[in-house]
């Protein structure tokens, strides 16, 4: 889950009221927030500033910034008007034109503008930081969409998205003073860690997306970097915003998220200028701003919540979870869902926002009514007698890892890999996680090497599962209960061993076959 | 007396009562020394009769003595070092090095020995150096002092020469504790030994009735028990098992460790670029890699629910990938066998409603710390039947952990892509005094449901835990390590208490905690009391006094409990002030939990039944102030401060804390965060640093920051001169309010 940093201060003048530690962790608990951490940062200018860090679900991507943040506790507390976010109808819409040759890198581009915005410290660094946390999350590490944001009056549309090979694109990229070819570039953010992580998604492809003006100037090389020319400081007051992705669908999402949030700045806030985008021959405005009407029923809520609330009371709870609700003739209720709340899908989003508006912990707690009679797992159960039957023969019980490495099951057992059926693991980190361990004994040898200062004679035993291939099942490998004990001392002491295995068979029935015949156990000479 | 030395010790104890017998007095070194046997065995014997009761009396004297140490006695049979190289230096001199080879071990030392006594010289003037002697004879001294302390004769030895010897390590000074013997009241010569125990043929010969037993000695450990023992954590899997079972659930097979991903994720319709699909969280199998044997209707609904919706959803959108699905994986929760069994459930001819659970591996390709494995166990517990709400997943939960012993349950709103509603569970611990997380809920998504072919009206709850967190929390183990794996330690298995699971903390917890009931209990019966004397009409709550909200029925009441350590004097001066603007009912109490009570007492002349506002101060074990107001619970002296300031302000015109100026409460607040956290500021220094700048803490008027920091410095006993001005300012401004 996502965690953002707001400075208290700037969250205590947004909610419009201080709040205590605690008072402000109970808010964010009822809400669905976790206040995490609390800490001092100095600031820019050495002042310390106490900062808080607060958790948010991974679908709320409409409170990832203070802005969104303080809107949506206002609303929840009845404390602000759910605002209506609409777009603007400029005389001449700026342009995205989409050249066929980026179809193949990184097909689709979306775009917007904030128009007279006055920015301030704080608000350019909260800009910032909400297109930070939209690229690690909804953008997957910016694989699925990128932003890149411009001043508006320093560049001219319309704008052309393209593919160029890598040493044809020249430009100053930002806070750099060079001009650098996007392969120099490359090279110069291979060591950059914050950029680092993201030159794979482009590097290897022969053309890179790019993004000109009118003029030829590169607005940005999504999703690595934008132009210096294009920069947006403090004073800029126009904003062009676009957004390149792989997935329309996040990269929708990434813009609405953005333009919703920053638009409150606008000198008319919470209204958008559109950009069309023009893709083989079809033109498309975003952003989508897209409201969606939901019509709910009043019963289905309370019977998946459980509780007694009738049309107008729910209406009047999802007003307070910026769901603007009201009640139809037929007492059915048209939920609005606004274009920050992406995250509602399905009428149960709905229901849940309910629910938490209603409070969890209001809900009346009840039993399920359906009698059930319970079934332990027979192998369970018999594992669990057994461990019982074991450790009262003198056996202590031990608990070891199911992963191990692949010398554990292998080569310290004197075997080859090869010969072995086991489950390899393709991703492991460290050499304890190369496969799924085959038998217990590897796993009680290191128990007794753990534990060498103990007086003798150890007696351990563990029975649990070990993973088995087997081509023969579903998925192509199958869990096998296993017991192994082991007896460690000065002598070898197989009879202490073998008395145990007598003992288990006693236990569970069957007879030793003197005969060596299959209708009961018997020992024989093996090479292990 | 030949063969004493073989003697035995009860052979020792009746020689040593029957000289006793006749001298009266005894020394345990004289008489070893007469009898030639080591000491040690005598004093053997002495504690042996010691033992008997009274028949003898001993004392304890020391004596100190020299002994020499393997050097010394070196010394004393070969002579000095110093000696030795003097004798070895022939009379027409010797080359050092030759010397220094000859004489060994010792050479060294008694080479520098040698010439600081003024024995030897060396000459320079042929190259390299040769060893002369000196004098033509010296006199061992050092030798034949060895010799003397050996033979015990050491007072012939100047006493400034034995510290040097001993400097030298030729010596040592032992303390030697020896015994003076005496008749005891019992005293008597003869001594039968009593037997330990009792033996079949005592019981045979019937000598058992005539024979005294020696007792038990009951300080004593007994002898450990052996046996096997089993592991904590499976002690503990075995009880959380038991309560599924008594709740009525039934088992799930989840003996199934390797997982595709389509039962994995996106049956539970998370979608392919979630981020617990990266290979940084999840274990993928390149051997065997991939499986293809899924339900094939099922597949293409799931399919379609996530690329374009349905079912009432909208999906999420994207181009779903069998190949993405295929991919096996060690299963990163038993979720995914839930899915399963559901989809077993959804394909019979009739639904028939479930109550699900397990407990088993899972496995996370994570980050590794203290608390952190690859592989945990998870525990799980499903409910599939009609009609099942969120306030049935509550109840379950709430039944589930209750039998735990865990009752103080809050839920919080959560985000999990296969449920909706989500809720993370938070218990109270009474232990770190805060909310924690103990598990997660929800209920399973229609997206998840109905594609499986379950019926529209069946919900789906669930709610999942992981085993070694409690586990860890119950036996106070820090680090996983030390619980499961190879590395853990047999003894902590062995000394493992038995799981008593609905008895949380150690035997003394445990035992505060039912004294904690009780006193809940009685405050419990009060309240009813009280109500019931409402209902007779005795209260006059609301009918006195100042503008009572109508939603309050009277303004105040608090309890509030404090540590006798820490009396807040913080409420001693709101107390005044509240005094003269509602009618105050003030009582302290002492809690059974502690010894005394704080030094502070608030009291009043006011009845309860006439008050307005009411506060009854309890002083009892608890590590913070805690204030119960209705059935809340704030905690903190500066909260407590705080809610107080607040009504004061609110219905009193205080103007102590928020009907202040907004700059000043932030003041008052950023104050108030500083002195409550005493780790980074402590008061004395605090406190002068700000009246430097201003008459009170928070500018020119006395608010609630002068009131925390006052009560803080009177608990701290801290008193420099401008924290007394400033007491005595803030004292005498609440006495003009």
């Amino acid at each position: 889950m996502p965690t953002i940093s707001v400075k208290r201060d700037i969250l205590h003048d947004a909610l419009g009221r201080t709040y205590t530690e605690q008072e402000f962790d109970e808010l964010c608990f009822e809400f669905g927030l976790e206040l995490d951490e609390v800490v001092t940062e100095k600031n820019d200018d050495g002042k310390e500033e106490i900062v808080y860090k607060i958790e948010i679900g991974a679908n709320r991507y409409d409170l990832l910034c203070v802005e969104g943040l303080a809107r949506a506790l206002l609303v929840f507390q009845n404390k602000m008007k759910i605002p209506k976010y609409e777009l603007s109808k400029p005389g001449k819409m700026e342009r995205l034109e989409v050249d066929p040759s980026v179809l193949q890198v990184r097909p689709h581009v979306v775009g917007a503008v904030l128009r007279n915005v006055t920015f301030t410290k704080e608000r350019y660094d909260s800009f910032i930081e909400l297109q930070d946390k939209l690229h690690q999350n909804l953008a997957r590490k910016r694989t699925l969409a990128s932003v890149g944001t411009h001043d508006l009056d320093t560049i001219k549309g319309p704008f052309r998205y393209m593919a160029r090979p890598p040493a044809d694109i020249k430009f100053v990229p930002l806070n750099q003073t060079k001009e650098l070819s996007s392969a120099e570039l490359m090279d110069l953010y291979s060591t950059d860690s914050h950029l680092k992580p993201y030159l794979p998604i482009i590097r290897d492809s022969p053309v890179y997306p790019v993004i000109y003006d009118s003029n030829n100037v590169v607005l940005s090389l999504p999703p690595i970097i934008n132009g210096e020319h294009s920069k947006i400081t403090l004073k800029t007051r126009n904003v062009f915003i676009e957004c390149t992705c792989t997935d329309l669908t996040k990269g929708k999402i990434v813009l609405d998220t953005l333009v919703t949030m920053f638009s409150q700045y606008s000198d008319t806030p919470f209204v958008i200028e559109p950009v069309e985008t023009v893709s083989q021959g079809e033109t498309s405005i975003y952003p989508s701003l897209k409201y969606r009407t939901e019509t709910i029923r009043a019963e289905k809520c309370n019977n998946l919540v459980g509780v007694n609330q009738g049309p107008k009371e729910i209406a009047k709870l999802l007003s307070k979870m910026c769901l603007e609700s009201k009640v139809n003739a037929d007492d059915s209720i048209s939920v609005t869902i606004p274009p920050t709340r992406h995250d509602v899908i399905h009428p149960c989003d709905i229901y849940e926002d309910v629910a938490i508006a209603y409070g969890y912990n209001n809900i009346t707690k009840l039993t399920p009514g359906t009698l059930t009679v319970a079934q332990q797992l027979p192998i369970n159960k018999l594992t669990d007698q057994l461990r019982e039957a074991v450790a009262q023969s003198g056996f202590t019980e031990a608990l070891t890892f199911s992963l191990c490495s692949r010398d554990d099951v292998a080569a310290k057992m004197r075997k080859k890999i090869e010969d072995i059926p086991a489950v390899h693991i393709g991703n492991p980190k460290t050499l304890e996680f190369q496969v799924a361990r085959t038998a217990l004994l590897p796993g009680l040898l290191k128990t007794v090497q753990a534990n060498r200062n103990m007086p003798l004679p150890l007696k351990i035993f563990e029975i649990s599962d070990v993973v088995l291939k087997d081509g023969g099942t579903e998925v192509g490998a199958r869990n096998e209960r296993h017991l192994s004990a082991l007896f460690y001392n000065k002598t070898s002491g197989f009879e202490i061993i073998h008395g145990l295995l007598d003992r288990i068979m006693q236990l569970l029935e069957v007879p030793r076959s003197e005969k060596k015949s299959s209708s009961g156990y018997y020992l024989e000479t093996s090479e292990d | 007396f030949t063969s004493l030395r073989e003697c035995k010790m009860q052979d020792f104890g009746s020689l040593i009562l029957e000289e006793l017998d006749k001298a009266n007095q005894l020394d345990s070194l004289k008489f070893a020394q007469r009898h030639e046997v080591d000491e040690q065995k005598i004093v053997g014997a002495i504690k042996s009769l010691e033992s008997l009761g009274d028949v003898i009396q001993t004392k304890i004297y020391q004596v100190k003595s020299w002994q020499l140490t393997a050097e010394g006695k070196e010394v004393a049979a070969n002579g000095s070092h110093e000696y030795r190289v003097y004798s070895a230096v022939p009379d027409s001199g010797i080359q050092q090095s030759k010397l220094m080879s000859s004489c060994g071990a010792f050479g060294k030392v008694g080479f520098s020995k040698a010439m600081s006594a003024g024995w030897i010289k060396i000459d320079k003037s042929q190259g390299a150096p040769v060893v002369m002697k000196l004098v033509e004879s010296a006199s061992d001294t050092v030798g034949e002092h060895m010799v003397l302390i050996q033979k015990g004769e050491s007072e012939k030895v100047d006493a400034k020469l034995k510290g040097e010897y001993k400097k030298r390590k030729l010596l040592e000074e032992v303390v030697d504790k020896h015994y003076t013997i005496n008749k005891g009241t019992n005293f008597r010569t003869k001594i039968e030994k009593a037997p330990t125990e009792l033996t079949a043929d005592m019981i045979a010969s019937g000598t058992w009735k005539t024979t005294s037993l020696k007792p038990y000695n009951l300080d004593a450990l007994g002898v450990e028990t052996g046996g096997g023992c089993l592991h904590p954590l499976l002690k503990v899997r075995a009880e959380y098992r038991q309560i599924f079972l008594e709740m009525g659930f039934s088992e799930m097979r989840t003996n199934n460790f390797v997982e595709s991903s389509f039962w994995n994720f996106d049956a539970l319709f998370q979608p392919q670029q979630h981020p617990a699909r990266d290979a940084h969280d999840t274990f993928f199998i390149s051997d065997p890699a991939t499986s293809d044997r899924f339900p094939k209707d099922y597949l293409e609904r799931v399919k379609k629910v996530h690329s374009v919706g349905g079912f009432d959803s909208q999906g999420y959108g994207y181009d779903w990938k069998i190949e993405e699905a295929s991919k096996n994986l060690l299963r990163t929760h038993t979720t995914a066998v839930s899915a399963r069994m559901l989809y077993r459930a959804a394909q019979a001819p009739q639904f028939v409603p479930q109550k699900l659970f397990s407990i088993d591996r899972v496995f996370r390709n994570e980050t590794l710390d203290a608390t952190h494995l690859a592989e945990f166990h998870q525990i799980e517990g499903v409910v599939a039947d009609y009609g099942i709400t969120l306030g049935h997943c509550i109840g379950v939960i709430n039944t589930f952990f209750t039998k735990l012993g865990i009752e103080k349950l809050r839920f919080k709103p959560a985000y999990n892509p296969y449920t909706e509603p989500s809720m993370e569970i938070f218990s109270y611990h009474e232990g770190l005094g805060k909310w924690v997380e103990i598990g997660n809920s929800g209920m399973f998504r229609p997206e998840m449901l109905l594609p499986m072919g379950l019926p529209e009206g069946v919900n789906c709850i669930g709610f999942g835990l992981s085993l070694e967190r409690p586990t860890m929390i119950k036996y106070k183990i820090d680090n996983i390590r030390d619980l499961v794996g190879h590395k853990v330690n047999l003894e902590m298995v062995k000394r493992n208490p038995i799981c008593r699971i609905d008895k949380s903390g150690t035997g003394e917890e445990r035992r505060l905690q039912v004294l904690n009931r009780r006193w809940a209990n009685i405050e419990s019966k009060l309240s009813c009391i009280q109500k019931q004397m409402e209902v007779m009409g005795i209260s006059t709550a609301t009918a006195h006094g100042m503008a009572a909200d109508s939603s309050d029925g009277n303004l105040m009441d608090v309890v509030i409990k404090v540590h006798p350590d820490k009396p807040p004097y913080s409420l001693q001066l709101l107390l005044n002030v509240l005094k003269k603007r509602f009618k105050v009912a003030a009582s302290t109490h002492t809690h059974s939990s502690v010894k005394s009570a704080g030094s502070l007492v608030l009291s009043s002349d006011e009845s309860r039944i006439t008050a307005d506002v009411k506060i009854t101060l309890i002083y009892s074990n608890v590590t913070r102030p805690t204030m119960i107001v209705k059935n809340a619970q704030i905690q903190g002296e500066e909260n407590i401060v705080r809610y107080l300031a607040r009504i004061l302000d609110s219905r009193g015109g205080g103007n102590l804390y928020e009907s202040l100026d907004s700059k000043v409460v932030a003041q008052i607040d950023n104050i108030l965060d500083r002195l409550t956290d005493a780790s980074k500021h402590s008061v004395s220094t605090l406190i002068p640093g700000i009246l430097t700048k201003s008459k009170y803490l928070a500018g020119n008027r006395v608010t609630i920051a002068d009131i925390l920091a006052y009560s803080l410095c009177k608990q701290a006993a801290v008193s420099n001169s401008s924290i007394k001005d400033w007491s005595k300012r803030v004292e005498d401004a609440i006495a003009k309010m």
